[in-house]
């Protein structure tokens, strides 16, 4: 007997070259942040082919600026597919693009995974109720942000707290979960002074003297990138760092602030990201840091890591489904655990946000980097804090 | 603290970051408004000069040193060069077609120099070390203010006062009027237009650039987009001063800086609002700014 050949042999279950459409802000004042996903990606990429592939196909990326505007991302999202022929997509920074993109995304019926926008209202919303499944997210949502920051400062002495906080969707709420949560962690607290900059702002001189016309204990910003830089010089020229012992910067263990600020970056303030490149102090993460090192002479950046990650989901997806499907990929995808260089991570079944870890810490001076490092880390575990929706029945409502 | 001083505080700290904020805007304003008024030209790449007065300066003070004020001095010659070229080569070329030809070109210009920066210098930011300026902050009234700040609100006028002298009391300045109000007559009487106008252009650009290194311990970050923001605050300026009008310029970007910077601490609701409001009325009521001349 003969082995059939030709039209007769067995076709391969996937089709290649897998390929994925990326998109990031490669352009404006956060380009760095486009960059940065990029070094990610191409890492992840790069290692993934040289391996063999996706289930033995070539991973293909095709990289695009994302800006910041909602349209300029559902345009992106409608060339990946329609000329492109992406199977998958991945990317997007700003939360109102995320939001912007969701119908687009159903209608595409391509999986996309989130690395960067952190709306809760993404997964909670447009996941779980409205049921857009093709959606998931492996970055940290606004939960680590506004929860676990209460977690922590429900710990702290700080009795009478404020902020300045970016003057949209992001900054308005993660300052209300950080009031709501305190409020119910720790009786007796108070928000005395709020201040919210408009993007792009680049003097905070009159936000800085609302928060020190109000006599606070505690100070809990959400600026992040460039601003926060601004900032933080700002506010050490006005003496805000001596008055105000208790400060805490959400999105301030991000590396472009971290080596920004470099020595300047005051002591003793409490930082944390969606990954920081010393958690965890494991071999798995250890080892990525220094091929990371090696390959671009960077620190990974947090965005560095969730987008080589979403890569490394994708080859696990297709290869446990068996098939680059959409639909396949969804069920895969759904309850998924993976090791990536940030921990474990589980894609929770009801709203597609991954759990995993992320450490909060404070600020001090290691000579062994130029820069700040979290020192006396502290891990509020996912679970407890990342907002469970109703989805998980009677019993299970949070403590906040 | 008692209420009315911890009031007073806070009104002083308001009033002094409202003037430092408004005479850092008058800076790069001054340029632009200089160059509409003698070339007639409405200059969107002013930003970019701006710009590349900060990167260039923050360039002389990686190579040469941390001394701020070599920087200074050096950065924004390079940004003279810049302008040389765009004015004899490009924007000449212009005069006589009508204005939007003139804003497509210098919008180019914004486009080509936002990635010729992210080529040259990446596209993240760059946060330039905080220099110890002048020793630092002081106390004012109870609270810490820099006194590099105190500085900015020095500049400003002395900017004001040497452009009026420059303008008023030179036979350059005379020159510079004249072909402004009548160039046909002012080329009649043998002034080299061509020749006035690139080197007040270039003047422009040199100031705009001297904004833009003044920044760098101002804002504290440089960052690829970091002109088109300034420019759109040039732009109201000068038009809420009357487009122009160096005069009015000046005290349109000091109520502006005195004004958003109340608004932000007492009126957080409407801070930008506020400034729209003004420019709305100031337009409706002087359609040609608060000192524009009719047309």
């Amino acid at each position: 007997m003969t082995v059939p050949r030709g039209v007769w042999a067995a076709t391969p279950a996937i089709k290649g070259p897998i390929k994925i459409g990326y998109q990031a802000i490669t352009s404006g004042t956060l380009a760095g942040y486009g960059e940065f996903h990029k070094y990610g990606v191409d890492m992840a990429v790069e290692e993934i082919n040289a391996a063999g592939g996706i289930a033995g196909q070539k991973v293909e990326v095709e990289f695009r600026d994302s800006t910041t505007k909602g349209d300029t991302a559902i345009e992106n999202c409608r060339y990946f597919v329609d000329s492109w022929g992406a199977d998958f997509l991945a990317g997007i920074d700003s939360s109102g693009q995320a939001l912007a993109i969701a119908p687009v995304i159903e209608r595409l019926d391509r999986v996309i995974i989130i690395t960067h926008a952190a709306t809760e209202k993404l997964t909670e919303e447009m996941v779980f109720k409205k049921g857009i499944r093709q959606i998931f997210r492996i970055s940290t949502p606004t939960y680590q942000d506004g929860h676990a920051a209460a977690f922590l400062a429900k710990d702290l002495t700080a009795v009478k707290w404020s902020t300045v906080s970016p003057k949209y969707e992001y900054g308005f709420t993660c300052w209300k979960m950080f009031q709501d949560t305190l409020g119910k962690l720790k009786p007796g607290v108070s928000f005395v002074a709020e201040s919210f900059a408009p993007f792009g702002t680049t003097d905070f001189r009159s936000h800085i003297n609302t928060i020190l016309d109000a006599n606070p204990d505690g100070l809990y910003s959400t600026e992040w990138a460039g601003e926060l830089i601004t900032f933080v010089k700002q506010a050490k020229e006005a003496g805000l760092f001596e008055k105000i012992k208790h400060v805490m910067f959400p999105v301030g263990a991000a590396m472009d602030v971290l080596e920004g600020l470099g020595k300047e970056m005051p002591d003793n303030i409490w930082i944390s990201g969606r990954y920081f490149f010393l958690y965890p102090n494991n071999k798995t993460n250890n080892e990525w840091v220094a091929r990371f090192r090696k390959r671009w002479n960077h620190y990974p950046a947090y965005v560095s890591e969730t987008g080589y990650s979403s890569i490394y989901a994708f080859k696990a997806a297709v290869e446990k489904a068996g098939s680059k499907e959409t639909k396949a990929v969804i069920q895969a995808l759904e309850g998924m655990e993976m090791d990536s260089p940030a921990g474990r991570r589980v894609f929770r079944k009801e709203d597609h946000q991954a759990i995993y870890d992320v450490p909060w810490g404070k600020t001090i001076t290691d000579p062994k980097y130029p820069f700040k490092v979290m020192g006396e880390q502290k891990v509020i575990p996912a679970k407890e804090f990342f907002n469970r929706p109703p989805f998980e029945g009677a019993g299970t409502s949070p403590p906040f | 603290m008692g209420r009315e001083r911890q009031l007073v505080q806070s009104v002083v700290h308001v009033c002094l970051a409202g003037l430092s904020a408004g005479m850092f805007i008058w800076l790069v304003a001054s340029g632009l408004t200089l160059i509409f008024g003698v070339l007639g030209v409405l200059n969107f790449a002013h930003g970019s000069f701006y710009m590349l007065g900060a990167y260039f300066c923050f360039t002389v003070l990686r190579h040469l040193g941390e001394n701020f004020w070599i920087g200074l001095l050096l950065g924004p010659l390079f940004v003279c060069a810049t302008g040389l070229v765009v004015e004899r080569f490009f924007l000449r070329r212009v005069y006589p077609l009508a204005l939007p030809y003139q804003l497509l070109l210098t919008f180019a210009f914004v486009l080509i120099f936002d990635n010729l920066v992210k080529i040259a210098w990446g596209g993240g930011s760059l946060s330039p070390p905080s220099m110890d300026l002048f020793g630092g902050s002081i106390p004012i009234a109870g609270r810490k203010f820099p006194v590099y700040n105190l500085f900015i609100i020095a500049v400003g006028p002395l900017v004001a006062i040497g452009l009026w002298l420059m303008l008023e009391r030179t036979w350059w300045g005379r020159i510079i009027r004249a072909a402004s109000s009548d160039r046909e007559m002012a080329s009649a009487l043998g002034v080299r237009v061509p020749a006035l106008f690139t080197g007040v252009f270039v003047f422009g650009s040199w100031l705009g650039a001297v904004g833009g290194g003044l920044a760098v311990p101002y804002v504290g970050l440089l960052t690829p987009g970091m002109g088109d923001t300034i420019i759109i605050e040039a732009f109201i300026v000068a038009v809420i001063g009357g487009l122009g009008s160096l005069k009015g310029a000046f005290s349109a970007a000091l109520i502006i800086g005195v004004l958003s910077a109340f608004g932000t601490r007492y009126f957080p609701a409407f801070d930008m609002f506020l400034i729209f409001i003004l420019m709305a009325a100031v337009l409706l009521w002087r359609p040609q700014g608060l000192f524009g001349e009719a047309r």
